[in-house]
Formats: C-alpha cells, sequence, structure tokens
C-alpha cells in the first residue's frame, strides 16, 4: 500500500439555493481498502461521492486520486481523469435493449476512439476484457442474453463489469445494494469486498445499513450534516456513535 | 416538497367544517364551467351561420351527385394507377428526409443534448416555423418555386415533417432515462460514444415508431397536396371534379379510401411490434 490513493481535502459544496450540503470534508483512502461512508438521507454522502467522481465540482477543497488534482479539470482532461475511477449506482443503469456483454463493453469506451466505436467496432482485445470483467462477477454466462432479462442484483453485478472494464483504480459505489433483497445485497457487497482485497482496488461505498457496512468495511465514514462525524475501522466505533448518525434528523433534515 | 404542498391543498376538504364550504365551492364552479362550455358552442354556431334547413332542402342534391357518382369508373384504374404511387412516393421521400433532417435538429432541440443554448433556441424556432406553417401552404410555396408535379409535394412533406418529427424526436431524447447516459459518462466516454451507446440504443424504438406514425399521417396529408398542384392523387381528383367527371371521382376516392386504410393498418401492426 503505497499511501492513499484517493484524497479528499476539505470538500464543501453549497447548492445555488443556499443548501450546504457538504462541510470541510477530508479523508483518504488506499489501495485495497474498501471504504464505508454511512449517514442518514441528505447527509452528504451522495454529494460526497459525486464530488469524487467529478459529477460535481465542490464549492471548495479539491479531490486528488493517485496525486493527480481531479477537481478543476475540464473536457478530455476530465474524462481521462475519471478513467481511473470506475462508478456504480444505486440502479444498474444498464441499456436494457442491448445485450449484457455490449453493456460491459461501454467501459473500455473511454480509451478507445470515438469513431470507430461509435459504429459498434470494438478492437478485437476488448472482448476477452470485456468478458474477463463479466467473469469477475459470476455473469460470464449470462453474455449474450438482453440486459432487461436480468434480476435486481444480476444487473447490479453487470454494471460493476461494467466499471471493472473500465480497468479503474477505484470504484465507487453510491448505494449499491439500496434496491436489493438481503441476498443480492450480500452477494454484491462480497463482490466489492474482492475487488478490493484481491484485485487491489480502493472502495468508497456509500451504505444505508450500519450492519454492512461493519461486516465489510475495513473503515467507516459517518457524516451528518455534511460533515465527517467519524472515520475509524468498524471495531473501533461505538454503538452509540453509529446511533448519533440516526438520531435528531428525522423529518427535519431535508428543510435545512 | 411537492407532496407536502399537495398534502396541504387537501387538508380543508378532509377537515369536517371545510368540507361543506368545499362542496359549495366546487358545485358553484360545475355550474359556471358548464354555462361556459355552452356558450363557446353557441357562439360558434352563431359564427359557423349553421343552417341545418339548407342540409335539409339541399339533399336532392347531394343524391343527384351521388347518382351520377355510381357505379366508380373502374375502367380508369389502370389510368389512375401512376397518380397513386405517386401520392404513396410523396409521402415516403417526404417522410425519408423529413427524418434526416429532424434528427439533428431534435438533438439540438433537447436540453440534455444540445450543444449550446444558442443553438437549442435556434433548433426550436426552427422546428416551430416548419410546424406551424401548414404542409398546403409549403406546397403552394414550393410549386412556385420548382413547378408543378410531385416534386413541391415531397418538399412540402418534407419541411413540415420536420416539425412534427423535429418536436416529438427531442421530447423523447428530453424524457429518455438517463442513468445509462450519467453512467458512460463516468466511464470518460465523449459526448458522442455516449451519443452512440447510451442514447441512440435507448431511444431507437420509439423514434421509429414516431416515424412509422409520421409515415401514415403523409400518407393521407400528401393526397390533399393534388388540389395546390402538387402531383398525385389529389391533381386528379381536383380535375375530375372541375370536369365534372363524378364515377372517376369516386373511383379516386375508393383508391383513398383503400390507401388510407392499408397504410394505417401497417403503421399501426409494425409500431405494435416495436413496443
Amino acid at each position: 500500500m503505497s499511501g492513499a490513493l484517493i484524497r479528499a481535502d476539505d470538500l464543501t459544496m453549497r447548492y445555488p439555493n443556499g443548501t450546504l450540503a457538504l462541510e470541510g470534508a477530508s479523508f483518504e483512502v488506499a489501495a485495497g481498502e474498501l471504504l464505508v461512508i454511512l449517514g442518514h438521507n441528505g447527509c452528504g454522502k451522495s454529494t460526497l461521492l459525486r464530488c469524487i467522481a467529478g459529477l460535481q465540482v465542490p464549492t471548495q477543497g479539491q479531490v486528488s486520486v493517485s496525486g493527480q488534482v481531479l477537481t478543476g479539470l475540464t473536457g478530455r482532461a476530465l474524462s481521462t481523469a475519471r478513467m481511473k475511477l470506475g462508478m456504480v449506482f444505486q440502479q444498474a443503469r444498464l441499456v436494457g435493449r442491448r445485450s449484457v456483454i455490449a453493456n460491459v463493453l461501454c467501459g473500455t469506451l473511454g480509451r478507445r476512439q470515438t469513431l470507430t466505436t461509435m459504429l459498434g467496432m470494438f478492437p478485437r482485445d476488448d472482448a476477452p476484457v470485456a468478458l474477463e470483467s463479466l467473469d469477475a462477477v459470476g455473469l460470464s454466462a449470462f453474455a449474450n442474453q438482453r440486459a432487461s432479462t436480468l434480476s435486481g442484483g444480476q444487473a447490479q453485478r453487470v454494471s460493476i463489469a461494467r466499471a471493472l472494464a473500465q480497468k479503474p483504480a477505484a470504484l465507487l459505489a453510491d448505494e449499491p445494494v439500496a434496491s436489493l433483497d438481503p441476498d443480492a445485497a450480500n452477494e454484491v457487497m462480497q463482490l466489492l469486498r474482492r475487488i478490493s482485497s484481491r484485485d487491489g482496488l480502493a472502495v468508497i461505498c456509500v451504505l444505508h445499513q450500519p450492519e454492512l457496512a461493519r461486516r465489510y468495511g475495513d473503515r467507516v465514514i459517518g457524516m451528518k450534516k455534511g460533515r465527517v462525524l467519524f472515520d475509524a475501522a468498524p471495531e473501533a466505533i461505538a454503538a452509540r456513535d453509529m446511533d448519533a448518525l440516526y438520531t435528531g434528523t428525522a423529518g427535519g433534515s431535508y428543510h435545512e | 416538497m411537492s407532496d407536502a404542498a399537495e398534502l396541504r391543498g387537501l387538508r380543508p376538504l378532509q377537515s369536517g367544517q371545510g368540507h361543506e364550504f368545499a362542496s359549495w365551492r366546487t358545485g358553484a364552479l360545475r355550474i359556471a364551467v358548464g354555462l361556459g362550455l355552452i356558450l363557446v358552442v353557441a357562439q360558434a354556431t352563431y359564427v359557423v351561420q349553421a343552417r341545418p334547413q339548407d342540409l335539409i332542402t339541399g339533399a336532392h342534391g347531394m343524391a343527384d351527385i351521388l347518382w351520377r357518382a355510381s357505379p366508380p369508373d373502374f375502367g380508369q384504374f389502370q389510368h389512375e394507377l401512376w397518380p397513386a404511387i405517386e401520392t404513396l412516393d410523396i409521402a415516403i421521400f417526404g417522410t425519408l428526409w423529413g427524418v434526416i433532417l429532424a434528427l439533428p435538429l431534435a438533438i439540438f432541440a433537447a436540453r440534455n443534448t444540445s450543444p449550446s443554448r444558442s443553438l437549442y433556441y435556434l433548433a426550436r424556432g426552427l422546428i416551430a416555423l416548419c410546424r406551424a406553417v401548414p404542409d398546403l401552404v409549403w406546397a403552394l410555396l414550393f410549386v412556385t418555386a420548382v413547378g408543378l408535379g410531385p416534386f413541391p409535394g415531397a418538399l412540402a412533406i418534407s419541411v413540415h415533417s420536420v416539425g412534427m418529427l423535429g418536436r416529438l424526436f427531442s421530447e423523447v431524447i428530453e424524457d429518455m432515462d438517463k442513468g445509462p447516459v450519467e453512467a458512460l459518462i463516468t466511464t470518460g466516454a465523449t459526448r458522442l460514444q455516449v451519443f452512440s451507446h447510451a442514447i441512440v440504443p435507448i431511444v431507437l424504438p420509439s423514434l421509429l415508431g414516431i416515424t412509422l406514425y409520421r409515415l401514415d399521417e403523409n400518407i393521407r396529408g400528401s393526397l390533399v397536396l393534388g388540389f395546390v398542384g402538387a402531383g398525385g392523387i389529389g391533381f386528379e381528383l381536383l380535375t375530375a371534379m372541375n370536369l365534372f367527371q363524378y364515377q372517376t371521382v369516386s373511383l379516386l376516392l375508393v383508391i383513398t379510401f383503400v390507401l388510407v386504410t392499408i397504410t394505417e393498418r401497417l403503421s399501426a401492426a409494425l409500431r405494435a411490434k416495436l413496443a
């Protein structure tokens, strides 16, 4: 482990309507580490992840990935920098009408020529890459099926395969199991666990379930009202601190 | 937020003392709407100078035309086959070019894919202009520009189709599932790659459905265009009317009916298959 792979420095996000979604969030994630971010709805978890992914520009602070500052980049430079970060969302976000393998191949788009891929021509050596990623999520048997025929858990694993085909250094997962049943959720979490410890990717995973955070996380960050409340190994977090994340926020938190 | 506002709006209806007030108000509103509708219909009847009695006294005139128009002169069928094909081809050509021109315009005219704000307004304006002017007027313009025949008709159908298709295409693009688009942006894909790998596969079935429906509408549209000299069945219809050849007129109406019914069925069946 060569220090931090992703470094977030003093990230602050104030929306034009005045809402302060994020306030001075700083942390690091190392390669091979699975970091879980926990917190109540509207605590800024998703904003934090989107800032790291470069989907939103923080009003203050910066994000760097393996030493390169990502914040402030635009256009081609941003696209290239983004390729180091694979992103997984709550919904699988696959194109339902296309085959599973075609969806996974989309992960390779960033490093390929625009024109040839637009005609549906992928370089020959990308097919094995896509199949390999599909194999890593245990779904290579489904390669030629339409993506719309998959179950929720399978679709989510295919979206992870798509992110892997991108050959990223880190994986950012925004509530990847929020719309899955417990079995499928565990499968997806085990997969993320394996990707980080075996393949050495840094994984940041936003979750809603403290028990999943304790079971799968190397480190857990608790967030409340846009601030980092704690940042520690799961066994070092007292039940009291965990409870504090979810108390006193019900109802009122939307109207801040 | 909006849920809360909706709930607040419902509250007077749910609470006891507000109920009577609310129902009195809705009752008054209904009466007002009813009176308003009657007023609208009354003024429309007055303005169009509706005279039902003329319809009755004119009945024998109509019977006379129907008598002179039957039976349809099927001997003319071979002669009218060519104009029928012309009508069909005006619609096919017009729809094709409508699609080719409408697609790039729609991409500029959809808020989520438009490259810049000024292009967005420009595309919107062009589409609105094509749509606002009826195809009959476009046909008149093109007849003066390129002369009589099917070509001005095909041009008119193209331009009008750009207006209709451009608007529907851009709406489909705006309403599409944005998930895969954002997912591909995060993989580092370029704008064009996102277009070809997320937007196109998602919207293609809807666009094809809209195009088939447009083709069906255009066939009906091109029937009329002949009246202003833009070829096809309409032109034959106008000529036969002017020469009092009512049996030819009825033959042309039969051909029209068959043409429209077949294309309507065909386009509906194809669209059902796409869905």
